[in-house]
């Protein structure tokens, strides 16, 4: 059974199409990329694949589930979570208290009303775990609005983390960051559990190439080709639509 | 000491907020530990007129504190919080006066209705945000005020008298003594005051304010936001309504007034005075707002106007009300140290 299974999947705001008859499975444990230019529905699809935006038809199934349309915090509970393309952090509080309140969210401990939020030593615990992780402990005690632009983008795939998710979606996660950082947040990448799917969007082919094992192309929300990264930088159709001769 | 711990340059939330806790703890302690003692003798050696402003300001402490529950911990601004101060005090008088229940019946069985009713309109409210909801709040808040108006068997704008203060023969007291009445209303409003500190301190007041950052994200990270912001709307009434039940003790009286805009726009303004998401703020904003208001009116008659004047001072020079310019002084000092 594939991790994720997109099965003819159609978006239209009005008269405009931006996803047409979308199939799409990534297995288990796969790291696959979404490559596409501008406009060609990437952030649409994770939309529609996150619950945030209703499908106009088809069907998107996590290990074999539906995905609940309309309700995104079931989808996160269902074991799919993701990152987004602009930072969307709680910016007044601190890196710890941004990870303790992500672990929070799947204990029982996130309704209590009558003891502190930092009695619950497990979730604080995770919430360490998860900076670390991430390379975060050195400034946990940070207001986000303080951290650089790369240590925010780490910041954004911990908090996907801390829902300890089966698939993980992430979107552009090396968009603004420096040659450097941008290292650093491969490696990091790499270094997560193989059990993790992972589904990335990105325009960065650096990047893509050296995360994903998979990487499917969209063209004006169709998918173009799909197939390693040989494959996909030796597609006379991709190299027209997107990577240019660079790549080729 | 790591530097981490006592950065002072976040505007929105403060220094204070900033410490490490036991740095935090002793801030608060240094800050309020005095002011809890005169609080608490205050009727030994204060005049009549002192205890009763006293008495004002606790009052409109707690309901500014519902106000802060939702405004500044939540990022809900409403202009209706006062409609749930006004079902406090019908609720109260409805029990007691009209219906001859004791108050330890009453007084419960008014909050769990007022929770009841909040939930239910916190359910529609919270389906928008900003101005609208604001807006919606407000509308609510003037549909019950028109409503309690034209109510006869609460004698419309005439309102309800007769509302009877605690029986405090137990404690040798008797509640319509101004003394006894201000510690009957201090130990309400401390027990107040705790609980809402322990709900924001809670994993459930953490979940508040971060839909107050970033309400999107919480959703992302699993939480039923809907869900949090109902609750807490229903809290903040359950506060509101507990200031209101006070109020209508205070004065054996209530009336529709209770419930109009204006005395929601004041609790507004009390949180922002005092400062918001803090959660001893609204206390200190209501005890300005109502000290300011009272000493400018035995200036002036004209004393709106010069309120409006010196809000208008605290909004442009204390950005974070009273308590936020104290704790960036705080702040400082410890950055220095």
């Amino acid at each position: 059974m594939s991790a994720l299974e997109i099965r003819n999947l159609r978006k239209a705001f009005g008269g405009l199409q931006i996803i047409g008859d979308l199939d799409l499975k990534v297995p288990s444990g796969q790291r696959h990329a979404l490559i596409g230019p501008n406009g060609a529905g990437k952030t649409t699809l994770f939309n529609i694949i996150t619950g945030w935006q209703p499908p106009t038809s088809g069907e998107i199934l996590i290990h074999g589930v539906p995905v609940q349309q309309g309700r995104p915090d079931l989808v996160t509970r269902g074991g799919l979570s993701r990152s987004f393309q602009k930072n969307m952090l709680l910016e007044s509080v601190t890196v710890l208290e941004n990870l303790r309140v992500a672990c929070q969210a799947l204990d029982a401990s996130r309704h209590s009303i009558f003891r502190s939020c930092w009695s619950f030593s497990d979730v604080v615990r995770r919430a360490h775990l998860a900076a670390e992780q991430m390379h975060l402990d050195t400034v946990l005690h940070r207001n986000v609005n303080e951290l650089s632009y790369g240590q925010k983008r780490q910041l954004e795939v911990a908090i996907a983390l801390c829902a300890e998710p089966k698939i993980l979606l992430m979107d552009e996660p090396a968009a603004g960051t420096s040659p450097d950082e941008r290292a650093s947040l491969i490696k990091l990448i790499n270094g997560l559990s193989t059990e993790l799917t992972i589904l990335l969007v990105e325009h960065d082919m650096d990047v893509v190439f050296a995360i994903c094992d998979v990487i499917t192309v969209l063209s004006y929300g169709k998918v173009l080709a799909t197939g390693s990264k040989e494959e996909i930088q030796s597609n006379p159709q991709v190299i027209e639509a997107y990577l240019g001769q660079h790549h080729a | 000491m790591s530097t981490d711990f006592i950065l002072t340059r976040d505007k929105r939330v403060g220094a204070l907020k900033r410490l490490p806790v036991p740095a935090l703890g002793r801030a608060y302690a240094a800050l309020f530990g005095p002011f809890a003692v005169l609080l608490c003798a205050l009727p030994f050696f204060a005049s009549g007129y002192v205890v009763t402003l006293a008495v004002e300001v606790m009052i409109a402490g707690v309901f500014a504190s519902g106000i802060n529950l939702l405004t500044g911990y939540t990022g809900l601004v409403s202009l209706g919080q006062a409609m749930f101060l006004g079902f406090g005090g019908y609720g109260i008088a409805i029990g007691t006066a009209l219906l001859g229940w004791p108050l330890w019946v009453s007084a419960p069985v008014t909050l769990v209705l007022v929770a009841v009713i909040a939930a239910a309109i916190g359910a529609i409210c919270t389906r928008t945000r900003g101005v609208e909801f604001l807006l919606i709040t407000l509308a609510f808040s003037q549909m019950f005020y028109g409503a309690a108006i034209k109510l006869r068997w609460t004698n419309g704008s005439d309102g309800m008298t007769g509302i009877p203060r605690p029986d405090l023969s137990l404690l040798g007291l008797n509640a319509d003594n101004p003394t006894a009445f201000y510690y009957y209303v201090l130990s309400v409003a401390a027990l107040a005051l705790l609980m809402l500190w322990r709900i924001v301190t809670s994993p459930f007041g953490s979940v508040l304010v971060g839909i107050r950052e970033n309400e999107r994200r919480m959703t992302s990270m699993g939480y039923a936001v809907a869900n949090y912001k109902i609750g807490s709307f229903a809290l903040a009434a359950v506060t509101c309504a507990v200031a209101g039940i006070l109020q209508s003790q205070y004065t054996y009286f209530v009336n529709p007034d209770a419930m109009s805009w204006q005395m929601s726009g004041e609790g507004v303004l009390m949180v922002i005075i005092g400062g918001a998401n803090v959660i001893l703020g609204p206390l200190v904003g209501a005890a300005v707002f109502v000290v300011v208001k009272q000493a400018l009116s035995m200036i002036t008659e004209e004393y709106n106007l010069f309120f409006g004047i010196f809000f208008m001072l605290v909004v442009a020079f204390f950005r974070g009300g009273v308590l936020g310019a104290i704790s960036k002084l705080i702040g400082k000092r410890h950055e220095r140290a």
